[in-house]
């Protein structure tokens, strides 16, 4: 136990190291780069251009800003909107589209693991026979479609097709704020992933049905339920576990693809407005925004490692 | 070795018993031959570069000429994959396509894995305080999405097919690096360089004599793996207006005009969809029969 809080601890102090690393390499970037949303606007006023220049700070020279930005940030604020709502505080905007982002990242996930592990099981346990064939290509042929191409035939599918088939009854409705938005961009998101998993799986369950303790299980007379699902699966997933940081870091990174495309309020389309207007306060906070929560992620599943293998201790 | 030698101890003839000569490479290749899943992708691929080749100097039509026929047509004889929205030709812009998403994918792919393998070998052999380094900052990179950063980069560069490979290479070194860490910190602890040490075998031939060549396998494999994930970052940097600047076709930019036709004519955006989904599917399947035919123990 003491020794899993120190290594919380320390996890803790890297995620703060590297969030101020990689917010200080991005401001410092964008800020030695001529330009700015401000001087991208129409024909301004000089007077004018000054006066904002001067309301935002950014006629200092950048180390004081970044000072100013960083003093503000250890508290909580992110600064403010230089573009379309001008002025506009940052903290509450973020904190509402990291929401939706992690609503759909949430949704995503769980799908990736449910179908992911329950496909690669079963192709294990029927290894060899059509259905394992067919799960197996399905995978490879799955994860070989980029996340973007999976949500335009989704889109094509669920939205044009579906229309069209039901003459307007049941179609998807791209968006955000109902319940019912969430499957089909989850799904965009989720199946590329869902795919890696299930390959995993299916290696690792391959391996661990051939060991011993599973024929010894099997001898017994338990159930195929139970040897499967609490005896050979269980020891199968530890390998599978420790994909998913890397995981949920691609899920985090897919989501931009996808909020972009199906147009949801979240994290990853502001930084794409971000970054096509200009308006880099944003893209230095979502860019830290990202590194905390791929940080927390991926402590949230090594610390799940010893709930599955009581010998991994930290 | 064909002919039988007297052998001291009187076993003549063994010819028919010695085990047939055959290199590492020449016998992946044959394992990879054997490999349907690899064949196929490597004819994909292989025609992908072809047409990548010949786009620069022929395509059926001009990539930028407009108005050959009806606006969104579909599949006509003349125009097998059908006009776009401005009245282009489909087929023209989709091998044209090919060569962006090459020059960006073998490019950023080869970039990435020199400077992953030069910065691996470096943590990996001299060990200690710079491999510190080096570690701590992989693993602080490790922890920023790669799209973002791409993203972040083509808008400070300025957009351009150079500029896409940079702003891709720079985070895809990671993987190459530590893997090259991996086999570096393994194969320098070997009985054989610990000879070529003991034997006062200067370091530097020590790593590209001794440690680079037998780290050669997974380096290629995992090079390879890096052609599509690169090809899809730029796809999508495309799609979102950061790619290569017009009128050079690339598919996602032919992708970004279709998603505007998506409910008129879906045949717009299939088209560099699947061309995108195949080539990257070939380069994984190329991966995976390299992975299993380089070394069959790594076999999954």
């Amino acid at each position: 136990m003491r020794g899993t809080l120190v290594y919380t601890g320390q996890r803790l102090v890297l995620i703060a190291f590297t969030a101020l690393a990689v917010s200080s390499i991005v401001f410092i970037g964008i800020h030695l780069q001529p330009g700015s949303s401000l001087l991208t606007d129409r024909p301004s006023n000089p007077v004018r251009l000054q006066q904002l220049l001067h309301q935002f700070n950014l006629d200092l020279p950048w180390p004081q800003q970044y000072w100013i930005w960083l003093t503000h940030a250890i508290r909580g604020d992110m600064g403010v909107s230089l573009s379309s709502n001008r002025g506009e505080s940052l903290t509450p905007v973020l904190l509402r589209e990291a929401g939706v982002s992690m609503t759909l990242g949430f949704f995503a996930i769980l799908f990736t693991i449910f179908v992911g592990i329950g496909l690669g099981t079963l192709a294990a346990i029927r290894q060899n026979t059509w259905v394992d064939y067919v799960a197996s290509t399905a995978a490879v042929i799955t994860y070989s479609i980029p996340p973007f191409v999976w949500a335009f035939l989704l889109i094509i599918v669920t939205v044009t097709y579906l229309y069209t088939l039901t003459g307007g009854a049941i179609y998807e409705d791209i968006g955000w704020g109902k319940p019912e938005q969430i499957p089909v961009p989850a799904l965009a998101l989720g199946l590329p992933y869902a795919a890696i998993v299930a390959r995993l799986t299916r290696a690792s369950m391959l391996e661990v049905i051939r060991q011993d303790y599973v024929r010894t299980a099997w001898a017994k007379g338990l159930t195929g339920r139970v040897v499967v699902v609490r005896h050979a699966l269980r020891n199968a997933l530890i390998p599978v576990v420790t994909i998913l940081g890397p995981l949920v870091t691609a899920i985090i990174t897919g989501s931009v693809v996808i909020e972009f495309l199906f147009g949801i309020p979240g994290l990853g389309k502001e930084f794409v407005n971000s970054i096509l207007s200009r308006d880099y306060n944003i893209t230095v906070a979502v860019f830290t925004a990202y590194a905390v929560i791929v940080g927390f992620a991926n402590l949230a599943v090594d610390l799940s490692y010893p709930l599955l293998d009581p010998r991994i201790r930290y | 070795m064909a002919t039988a030698t007297a052998i001291p101890g009187g076993i003549a003839e063994r010819d028919w018993e010695m085990p047939e000569q055959v290199g590492l490479w020449q016998d992946s290749w044959r394992r990879l031959r054997r490999n349907k899943f690899a064949v196929i992708g490597l004819v994909i691929v292989a025609v992908v570069i072809v047409d990548a080749l010949i786009a620069p100097f022929w395509t059926p039509y001009e990539t930028w000429r407009q108005a050959l026929g009806p606006t969104y047509q579909g599949i006509t004889p003349a125009h097998l994959l059908g006009l776009d929205e401005s009245g282009r030709d489909i087929l023209s812009r989709l091998m044209s396509g090919a060569t962006v998403a090459l020059e960006v994918g073998i490019g950023a792919s080869a970039l990435a894995s020199l400077f992953g393998i030069f910065m691996g070998l470096i943590a990996g052999f001299y060990r200690g305080k710079i491999d510190a380094v080096i570690s701590t900052i992989i693993n602080v990179w490790y922890g920023v999405p790669d799209l973002l950063v791409a993203m972040t980069l083509v808008v400070l560069l300025g957009r351009g097919v150079i500029n896409l490979v940079v702003a891709i290479a720079v985070t895809g070194w990671l993987g190459m690096a530590r893997l090259v860490r991996g086999q570096t910190l393994s194969l320098r602890e070997r009985e054989f360089n610990e000879a070529a040490r003991a034997s006062g075998t200067r370091s530097l031939t020590i790593v590209f004599r001794h440690i680079l060549p037998n780290a050669l396998g997974p380096i290629i494999v995992q090079a390879t793996y890096l052609v599509p994930a690169a090809i899809i970052f730029e796809a999508f940097l495309s799609l979102l207006g950061l790619g290569v600047p017009p009128p050079t076709p690339s598919w996602g930019d032919m992708a970004s005009e279709g998603y505007k036709s998506l409910q008129v004519a879906p045949h717009i955006i299939l088209a560099p969809s699947i061309a995108i989904s195949l080539t990257v599917l070939a380069f994984n399947w190329l991966g995976d029969g390299l992975r299993d035919a380089i070394d069959p123990r790594m076999r999954r």
